[in-house]
C-alpha cells in the first residue's frame, strides 16, 4: 500500500505512541543501571503491547481469507498492519531493554528484525514496482493466466505464419514454388528465432528479447519479404512485443510478491515463538 | 372479344381465359388450373424471371418467362408444346448437372423443387459435366448454407431484402463464379443476418436448410410426418389460409406425436419452431428457480449463518421488484415464481418468440398426456398469425389467461377491482409490430397505454448528443402511462426491436373509468413526475464532449466503471476473491481489460446507458429498473444471449449445481449442473462493493466515469455543477 | 488482418476460476508457512527432549550460579496451587542467609527484586542504587521517625556528611594527643632526633612489622576492644577484617620508646604502664628492696642546697625507719608520677575524700578510661588495605595541624567523592560498596541442600571436557 495523505492519522498516532513509549522507557530505564528486565511491570507492559501489535499485524492474513466479512475495510487493516507492525519493533526493543537475553529471546529478536525489515522492503517495493509494471508492460495480463496467454500467442503466431505460406501459395497457382520461396525467410525466421523465443517464457537473452534489436530483426525480415507479407510481419512483431512485455511483467510480479515468502513464514514462526516465550516468561 | 371492364381475354393451351389486367401469364394460367412449373418464382415475391423454367410460348421470337410477362389481350399461350417441354428439360438438366443430387433437402424431406422437376421430367443423370464443387457455410446457428446446391434463383435475396428488409443477402461474382453472399461475402454466422429464416423458407433446393429440421435430435427421435395440405386445411385454425401457400411450404409444418412424459423442448435450447397443440396437455415449467443460488448446496450451519451475518448479505430483493412474482415465458401463460409450472392444452400455441425471433426456448415443455401437435417454421406461423380466425383465438387466449396478470403487475392497476379489470380486458387492442417499427414517437401526443405481450421494445430518447436508450422492455413490461393522463407529449420513442406485440389501452377508454378511481389518477401523476425528473437528469448528463479514447473504449456508454489504479494495485487478486466470496464462489469481475490513463478498466458490468445485454432474454430474467445495477434473476435459463450481446464480456455463464426436477422421475429432485449467467450487481445489498471494500491497497474504485475522469476529459467543474 | 484488442477478447481468454487454482507461489507460501513454525517447534522440542531448559533462559546466569544453568528448578520452584514458577525467596534462602535489614522497615523487598540474575556473568551482590533508594530516597519506618537521613538517592547526590563530622561533636578520647607536635621533625627520640611517620603509631592489626618506638614491654592486658562500640553492636563486625581497620595505638607499641616511666634516679627501671594501684605496689616494693640493700641510706643528711626559704630548716640528719623511708620516697615518686609523668598524657582524678584523709598522705588517683573511638563509621565498611595507593595524609588532611585530642581526624565525604563517583572512570559509588543491607548481626549459616552428584549431573550438560577421575 502506498503511504499517502490518508495515512496521516495513523502516522500521528504512531509517532505519539513511539514518543510516549520512548519517554517512559527513558524514565524507567535510565535510572535502572542494572539493566531493565522484561519482567518488570513496565517491561511487561511494553511486551504485551508489542505482542498485541504483532498479533494484529498477523491477523491481516486471516482478514484476507474472509474478504467480505464486514469487520473493517481492508484498507484500514492494511494501514494498521503497516503502522502497528512497524511500532512493534521499538516496543519490543524497549521491552527487552535492548538486550537479547537467552537463546529463545535472541532468536525472537532476530525474527522480529527480519520480519519488520522484510516488511519495510516489501512496502518500499509496493511504492515503485506497480508504477514500473504499469509503464513497462502495458499489455500485461493476469500473472496466473500467463501460460495460457503465451500459448495463445504461440498459436496465433503459428497460424499467421502458416496462413502467410498458404495465402501466397493460393493467390498465384502457377507460381507455387517461387511463392513458397518467397515466404521461406518468414518460415525460417519463425522456426529458428521466433518460436523458440515464444516457447521460452523467461527468455532474457537473444535478439528478440531486447526491444530495439527485435525491431531491427523484424525490419530486416521485412526487407526479405514481398510487400503483401508485411502485415503478417507487423502482427508477428506485435506478438513478439506482447511476449516480451509479459516476460517483463512476470519478473516484476515475482519481485513484487517474492518477499512475502520470507515475511509470512517467519512472521508465523515469530508469533508462535512469541507466544511460547510469553507463556514461559510469565510462568517463570 | 370485349371482356368486362378491367378484364382481358387470352387463350392458354387452347382455353379461353379472362383475367384482370396486369395479371402475369403464369397467374392467369394458375387461376385457371393450368400448372406451369417454376423454380425462381414464389408467389409472395416479385418475379424476376431468372430460371426460365416457366417459359411458355406466346408466339414471339423467343419463349417468354411466364412469371413476369403480363398477359395481354388476345395472347395465345402454349405451355406444354414439345419445344417448350424440351426447353424446360434442357434447363433442368443443366441445373441438375451442378446439383449435388440428392441434396440435403431431398434427403430429408424429398421435396427439393429442382429434383422434383428433374424426376418429373425423367432426368436421372445429366449429360453435362459438373463444375468444381463449392463450399458449404455452417457458421450460422440456424441455417445451413450449401453453395453447391444453390441455383441462384434469387428467391432468398428477394426474401431477405424485399420481404424482410434485412438486406443481408446479395449476389456476388460473375459467370460460373457467381454465388450468393452475406454482407459482402462474410460467413453467414458473422454477417448481420438475424436468422429470420425467410431465405431458408424461400429456397427451392437444399442450398439453405434449417439446421434443426435437417438432422437434429428432435428430427430423428420423434416421428413426424409432414402434414398434408388436406389435413391442415381441415383444421379450423388453417381456415382461410391459402392452400397454395401451404402446398409450397408443406415441409415447414410437421405433425408430431408425443407420448406421455416425453420432453417436447428444453429451456435454453435454441430453436426455430413454434408448436400448436392439437390434442393432449403439456406442462410448461422452468426447473431451476431457487431463491438464492448456491454452488455447493449451501450449508445452513451455525458458522455459515455467522458468516452471512458478518457479510451482511441480504436477499437479492429490490424494492421496486417485490411485486414481480411471475416469470414471463414464451407461451400464453406466465409462470408463477413460487411454483413455476403451468399447463397448456389444445389450441394453445407456444414457442412463438423462438420461432419468430430465434430466441432460445424459455421453458421446458413436457407432455402430460399423449399429445399431437404441429411444429412449424416461421413462415407458416407468420401466415397463420395473419389469419384473422387464428389471431382472434390467440388474442382471446391471451386476454383470458395472461392479460390480467400483466395488468395487475402495473402498480397503477393493482388496486383495481375485478369488474373493472374484466371490463378493461375486453377493450384492449393487441397490435403487432415489425422489427424497427416505432410504436410511438417522442413529441407525439400521448393517448395510449401499452403493455408488452411479446418481443422487445426499446425506449429511447433523442437529444443533442445522439440517442439515449432508457430501457428495454419485454413481456409484462409497460410504458406510456403519461398517455393515460391525456394531453401530454411522449417523452421518448418506443420502437419494436423484433417482432413485438403490444396490448394497447386507448386513453379515451381509460379516462372515463379513471374518475371512479382517484387513487389511480394520483398514482399516474406521481409516476409522470418521477419520469420527468429522471429524464431531465439523464439528458442533462450528456452535455459534454469526452476524450476520443474514452469514447473508443465505450466508456461514454458506461454509468459506472470498476477501475483499478495500476500504480497502487499489487495484482494480489483480493478483489476477485472478495467478489467470488460474496457471490457463491463465482467472480463477477475479471482483472483484465483495456487501460485508460493509469487505470485498468476491469471487466465488470458497466451499467451501460444502452444495455445491450437485455435484448433478447427469453425469460426476462435480466433487468434493471430504477437503480443502476443490472441483475440477473434466479430463473435465468443459461441460454447465453446476454453474454453474447455484452460487447465487453462482462457477463459470463457459469455452471451451478442446483436441485432440479429429475427429468426421468418427475416429482423427485436431482443435483444437476446448470449454466447461469452471472454479472456484477454492484453489491447493492452491502454498503459498498465487495471488491472496493476488500482491496488492501485502496486501488479499486467504483466510479461514475465522467465525474471521475473529469480532469482528463476537460469537463469543467462548473459544467458538472450545473448537472 | 490486423490484430485487435478489445475488452471482450482480453477477458474471454481468462479462466473465471483462475484465482482458485493452485499456483506455485501459493504452494510455496503455504508450505513455507507450515515449515517455519514447525521448525521452530522442532527446535524447541529438541531442547525439550534433551531435558535442556537453557533455551528458555532470559540471559546468562551470574558466575556464582552458573553451575545451576541446567537446573532451573533450583530457583524456579513450583509451589502447589499456583501456576507461576517465578523464583521465590524460599529458593534463595535455601542456600543463602538474607537477614532482614531493620525490624522497623516498612516493607521487605524480595530477594530477586534487588539481586536479579540472568543478566550475564555479574556479581549478584552488586545491586543497583535503586534497590536501596527505593526506601532510602524517602525513608519511612513502621514505628516513629527514622533515625537516619531520610532522603538519600546517591552517593554523590544527597548522601549526607558522615555522622561524626556532621554532628560536630568532639572526639571523646581522654588521652592527650597532639598530632601536630608529634609530626614535627627533630623530635627527641630514644637515640637521638627522630621524625615520626603515621605508621609509627597507626597500623592495621594484621601488620607484623616491628614498632620503631615500641618498647617490647607487653602492655598490661588492657583490652581496648570493648571501649568504643555503640551499645548493642556485636564485636564481630569490627573484628571482621584485621587488615581493614587501624588497630588502636597502644602505649607499649607506639609511646613507650620516647615517653619513659622512670620514677627515681636510683633505678633505671620504669614503672609498669598499669593501674595506679599496681604502680604503687611496684614502687613500694622497689624502695623496700633498695633500702634493705642499702640500709646506710636510712640516715639522711641535710642538703643545704635544698633548703627552701621560709620553710622550717630540717635537722642535719634524720634517721628513718625503713618503713618511713619507703613511705617518704614512695610519696615523692608518686607525686612525680601522678603530677607530671602520667599527667602528661592521662587525665587523673583525685577523689575529694582522699585529699582530706589524714592517714593517707598520698592518695591514688583514678585514671579515666582512654575512651578512644576505634570505629568512626559503624554502619559502613571501610578498608584501609584497599586504599593503600593513597598516602595517609592525602585523606586525613587535618592531622598535621591537629593539636587537640578532640579533633576528629576522619576525612569528610568530600574526600571520598573525589574518587568514588559515577562514571566509568571513577571508583564504585553504589551503595553496596560501603553499606550492606542484610544485618550481619543476624547472620547465620544455611545448610547446603544440593548433593554433589546432582550438581555434577546437571553440570555435565554444559561441560566441554569430561570430568577428571576421582571427582
Amino acid at each position: 500500500m502506498r503511504i499517502d495523505s490518508t495515512h496521516r492519522a495513523w502516522l500521528v498516532a504512531s509517532a505519539v505512541i513511539l514518543g510516549v513509549s520512548a519517554v517512559l522507557y527513558a524514565i524507567y530505564r535510565v535510572p535502572a543501571s542494572a539493566g531493565s528486565m522484561g519482567g518488570t511491570a513496565m517491561g511487561l507492559a511494553f511486551g504485551i503491547l508489542g505482542f498485541a501489535f504483532m498479533i494484529f499485524a498477523g491477523l491481516l492474513g486471516a482478514r484476507k481469507k474472509v474478504p467480505v466479512w464486514r469487520v473493517g475495510r481492508a484498507q484500514m487493516w492494511m494501514r494498521g498492519h503497516l503502522w502497528l507492525g512497524l511500532l512493534s519493533l521499538p516496543l519490543i526493543l524497549f521491552h527487552a531493554g535492548f538486550h537479547s537475553g537467552g537463546p529463545l529471546t535472541a532468536v525472537l529478536m532476530w525474527l522480529l528484525v527480519i520480519v519488520v525489515v522484510s516488511g519495510l522492503f516489501g512496502a518500499i517495493l509496493q511504492h515503485y514496482l506497480p508504477t514500473v509494471m504499469t509503464r513497462e508492460a502495458p499489455l500485461e495480463t493476469i500473472y496466473e493466466e500467463m501460460e495460457h496467454v503465451n500459448a495463445q500467442l504461440r498459436q496465433e503466431a503459428a497460424e499467421l505464419v502458416e496462413g502467410a505460406g498458404a495465402r501466397t501459395a493460393e493467390d498465384e497457382e502457377g507460381v507455387t514454388i517461387a511463392v513458397e520461396e518467397q515466404a521461406a525467410p518468414l518460415q525460417r525466421f519463425f522456426a529458428e528465432e521466433l518460436r523458440p523465443y515464444l516457447e521460452n517464457s523467461a527468455a532474457r537473452r537473444g535478439p528478440l528479447a531486447d526491444a530495439s534489436l527485435a525491431e531491427r530483426s523484424f525490419a530486416q525480415l521485412k526487407r526479405l519479404l514481398p510487400p503483401e507479407l508485411h502485415d503478417t510481419v507487423d502482427d508477428l512483431e506485435d506478438i513478439c512485443e506482447e511476449h516480451r512485455q509479459l516476460a517483463r511483467q512476470a519478473r516484476l510480479h515475482r519481485w513484487l510478491h517474492g518477499w512475502l515468502l520470507v515475511h509470512i513464514p517467519l512472521s508465523l514462526a515469530l508469533l508462535l515463538l512469541g507466544a511460547v516465550h510469553a507463556a514461559i516468561a510469565l510462568r517463570y | 372479344m370485349n371482356a368486362a371492364p378491367g378484364l382481358i381475354e387470352l387463350t392458354i393451351d387452347g382455353q379461353k381465359v379472362s383475367v384482370p389486367a396486369g395479371t402475369t401469364v403464369f397467374d392467369a394460367a394458375r387461376m385457371n388450373g393450368i400448372r406451369i412449373p417454376t423454380l425462381c418464382h414464389q408467389q409472395n415475391e416479385n418475379p424476376v424471371g431468372v430460371c426460365r423454367v416457366c417459359v411458355v410460348d406466346v408466339g414471339a421470337r423467343v419463349f417468354t418467362a411466364s412469371c413476369i410477362r403480363p398477359a395481354e389481350p388476345g395472347m395465345v399461350v402454349t405451355t406444354n408444346s414439345e419445344r417448350v417441354e424440351s426447353a424446360r428439360r434442357t434447363l433442368v438438366e443443366l441445373l441438375m448437372s451442378d446439383h449435388p443430387s440428392p441434396c440435403a433437402r431431398q434427403q430429408h424431406s424429398g421435396d427439393c423443387e429442382l429434383e422434383t422437376l428433374a424426376k418429373d421430367a425423367g432426368i436421372t443423370q445429366s449429360r453435362y459435366p459438373r463444375r468444381t464443387p463449392r463450399a458449404s457455410d455452417d457458421s450460422s446457428p440456424a441455417i445451413a448454407v450449401a453453395h453447391d446446391a444453390c441455383i441462384l434463383c434469387d428467391r432468398c435475396i428477394r426474401g431477405c431484402n424485399d420481404i424482410r428488409g434485412n438486406f443481408v443477402l446479395s449476389r456476388m461474382g460473375k459467370g460460373a463464379a457467381a454465388d450468393i453472399a452475406f454482407d459482402g461475402n462474410l460467413p453467414m454466422g458473422e454477417s448481420t443476418c438475424v436468422s429470420c429464416g425467410e431465405c431458408m423458407v424461400s429456397c427451392p433446393t437444399g442450398a439453405l436448410t434449417n439446421k434443426f429440421v435437417v438432422g437434429t435430435a428432435l428430427g430423428r427421435e420423434h416421428e413426424g410426418a409432414p402434414a398434408t395440405v388436406e389435413e391442415l386445411l381441415a383444421l379450423p385454425v388453417f381456415q382461410n389460409v391459402s392452400g397454395t401457400f401451404l402446398e409450397l411450404n408443406r415441409n415447414a409444418v410437421v405433425k408430431r406425436h408425443y407420448r406421455r412424459g416425453e420432453i417436447v423442448c428444453r429451456e435454453g435450447d435454441f430453436g426455430s419452431t413454434a408448436f400448436y397443440i392439437l390434442e393432449g396437455t403439456v406442462s410448461v415449467s422452468i426447473s431451476t428457480p431457487i431463491a438464492h443460488v448456491k454452488t455447493a448446496g449451501g450449508e445452513r450451519g451455525f458458522f455459515s449463518k455467522l458468516g452471512s451475518f458478518l457479510v451482511g448479505r441480504d436477499g437479492d430483493e429490490r424494492e421496486e421488484e417485490v411485486d414481480r412474482r411471475t416469470i414471463p415465458i414464451d407461451a400464453p401463460v406466465d409462470l408463477d415464481y413460487s411454483h413455476p409450472v403451468a399447463e397448456l392444452g389444445p389450441g394453445d400455441l407456444f414457442g412463438e418468440m423462438t420461432c419468430m425471433n430465434f430466441y432460445p426456448r424459455s421453458a421446458t415443455v413436457r407432455a402430460e398426456s399423449d399429445c399431437t401437435m404441429l411444429e412449424m417454421l416461421r413462415n407458416v406461423l407468420d401466415s397463420m398469425l395473419k389469419n384473422k380466425t387464428f389471431r382472434a383465438r390467440m388474442d382471446a387466449t391471451y386476454r383470458q389467461r395472461a392479460l390480467e396478470d400483466h395488468l395487475r403487475r402495473v402498480p397503477l392497476f393493482a388496486t383495481l377491482d375485478q369488474a373493472f379489470i374484466d371490463q378493461l380486458r375486453e377493450r384492449v387492442e393487441l397490435i403487432r409490430y415489425a422489427p424497427g417499427q416505432a410504436i410511438c414517437r417522442q413529441g407525439d401526443p400521448a393517448d395510449s397505454f401499452y403493455l408488452v405481450r411479446l418481443g422487445f421494445v426499446k425506449v429511447s430518447e433523442r437529444h443533442a448528443g445522439g440517442e439515449l436508450v432508457l430501457a428495454y422492455l419485454s413481456r409484462g413490461d409497460y410504458f406510456g402511462e403519461i398517455g393515460l393522463l391525456g394531453g401530454g407529449a411522449r417523452t421518448a420513442t418506443c420502437t419494436a426491436l423484433d417482432h413485438a406485440e403490444v396490448v394497447r389501452i386507448p386513453g379515451e377508454e381509460f379516462r372515463a373509468m379513471v374518475e371512479r378511481f382517484p387513487a389511480v389518477r394520483s398514482g399516474l401523476e406521481a409516476i409522470a413526475r418521477e419520469r420527468q425528473d429522471a429524464n431531465r437528469q439523464r439528458v442533462a448528463m450528456l452535455g459534454s464532449v469526452p476524450l476520443e479514447s474514452f469514447l473508443a473504449q465505450g466508456l461514454m456508454e458506461a454509468q459506472s466503471l470498476l477501475v483499478l489504479d495500476l500504480e497502487r494495485c499489487t495484482r494480489c487478486d483480493q478483489c476477485v476473491r472478495a467478489c467470488a466470496d460474496a457471490h457463491d464462489g463465482v467472480t463477477r469481475l475479471v482483472r483484465e481489460g483495456l487501460r485508460f490513463d493509469k487505470y485498468l478498466v476491469a471487466t465488470s458490468c458497466r451499467q451501460c446507458r444502452d444495455p445491450l445485454c437485455m435484448v433478447g432474454c427469453p425469460v426476462g430474467s435480466i433487468r434493471r429498473r430504477n437503480s443502476l445495477e443490472v441483475i440477473i434473476e434466479d430463473w435465468c435459463i443459461g441460454c447465453g444471449l446476454c453474454a453474447q450481446n455484452c460487447p465487453y464480456g462482462n457477463i459470463n455463464l457459469h455452471p451451478f449445481t442446483v436441485q432440479a426436477d429429475d427429468p426421468d422421475a418427475p416429482g423427485r429432485k436431482k443435483a444437476m449442473v446448470r449454466k447461469k449467467a452471472t454479472s456484477c450487481d454492484l453489491c447493492t445489498s452491502q454498503a459498498e462493493p465487495s471488491c472496493v471494500y476488500a482491496c488492501p491497497h485502496d486501488a479499486a474504485h467504483r466510479v461514475e466515469p465522467r465525474e471521475f475522469f473529469a480532469p482528463l476529459l476537460g469537463i469543467s467543474a462548473a459544467r458538472k455543477e450545473a448537472e | 488482418m490486423p490484430r485487435t484488442r478489445t475488452t471482450k477478447k482480453l477477458a474471454q481468454r481468462i479462466d473465471l476460476n483462475y484465482f482458485q487454482k493452485p499456483r506455485p507461489f501459493r504452494r510455496w507460501r503455504f508450505w513455507l508457512s507450515v515449515t517455519a513454525p514447525v521448525a521452530a517447534m522442532v527446535w524447541l522440542g529438541w531442547h525439550g527432549l534433551r531435558g535442556d531448559p537453557r533455551v528458555y533462559s532470559a540471559g546468562q546466569l551470574s558466575r556464582a550460579h552458573a553451575v545451576f544453568a541446567n537446573k532451573c528448578s533450583a530457583c524456579h520452584v513450583m509451589r502447589a496451587g499456583l501456576f507461576t514458577e517465578k523464583t521465590s525467596d524460599s529458593a534463595c534462602l535455601a542456600c543463602h542467609d538474607g537477614a532482614i535489614h531493620h525490624a522497623s522497615q516498612t516493607f521487605t523487598p524480595s530477594c530477586g527484586s534487588c539481586h536479579a540474575d540472568h543478566r550475564g556473568a555479574i556479581r549478584l551482590a552488586e545491586v543497583s542504587e535503586e534497590s536501596c533508594t527505593q526506601c532510602h530516597a524517602n525513608l519511612e519506618t513502621r514505628d516513629g521517625p527514622a533515625h537516619y537521613f531520610t532522603h538519600i538517592r546517591s552517593f554523590n547526590g544527597d548522601h549526607p556528611e558522615f555522622a561524626v563530622l556532621r554532628s560536630g561533636q568532639p572526639e571523646r578520647g581522654t588521652i592527650k594527643v597532639n598530632h601536630y607536635l608529634h609530626l614535627q621533625p627533630n623530635l627527641t627520640g630514644p637515640n637521638g632526633r627522630v621524625q615520626l611517620v603515621c605508621a609509627d603509631c597507626h597500623r592495621p592489626a594484621a601488620d607484623a612489622q616491628p614498632w620503631r618506638f615500641g618498647s617490647g614491654i607487653a602492655s598490661a592486658a588492657i583490652a581496648p576492644a570493648a571501649s568504643n562500640e555503640s551499645a548493642g553492636r556485636p564485636p564481630s563486625f569490627t573484628q571482621a577484617s584485621p587488615a581493614a581497620y587501624m588497630a588502636p595505638a597502644t602505649y607499649a607499641q607506639t609511646c613507650s620508646g620516647c615517653h619513659l616511666l622512670t620514677f627515681d634516679k636510683r633505678f633505671s627501671e620504669q614503672v609498669p604502664h598499669d593501674t595506679p594501684q599496681k604502680i604503687h605496689t611496684f614502687v613500694v616494693a622497689k624502695f623496700q628492696a633498695y633500702i634493705a640493700a642499702h640500709p646506710s641510706e636510712l640516715r639522711e643528711l641535710r642538703n643545704p642546697g635544698r633548703d627552701l626559704p621560709e620553710k622550717p630548716v630540717p635537722a642535719d640528719y634524720r634517721v628513718l625507719t625503713p618503713t618511713q623511708w619507703v613511705a617518704e620516697h614512695t610519696a615523692q615518686a608518686e607525686d612525680l608520677l601522678w603530677r607530671k609523668t602520667c599527667k602528661q598524657c592521662h587525665t587523673l582524678n583525685f577523689s575529694p575524700e582522699a585529699a582530706s584523709a589524714p592517714n593517707n598522705p598520698a592518695p591514688l588517683p583514678a585514671i579515666a578510661p582512654s575512651n578512644f573511638t576505634t570505629r568512626y563509621m559503624p554502619d559502613a565498611k571501610f578498608d584501609h588495605s584497599q586504599h593503600r595507593l593513597v598516602s595517609c595524609e592525602s585523606c586525613h588532611v587535618a592531622t598535621r595541624t591537629s593539636q587537640q585530642t578532640a579533633d576528629i581526624l576522619l576525612p569528610g565525604i568530600a574526600t571520598c567523592r573525589a574518587c568514588h563517583n559515577t562514571g566509568t572512570q571513577a571508583a564504585e559509588s553504589r551503595c553496596f560498596e560501603c553499606h550492606t543491607y542484610h544485618d550481619p548481626g543476624q547472620r547465620k549459616f544455611a545448610p547446603g541442600q544440593f548433593a554433589l552428584p546432582d550438581l555434577l549431573q546437571s553440570m555435565t550438560l554444559n561441560r566441554t571436557e569430561t570430568p577428571a577421575d576421582g571427582l
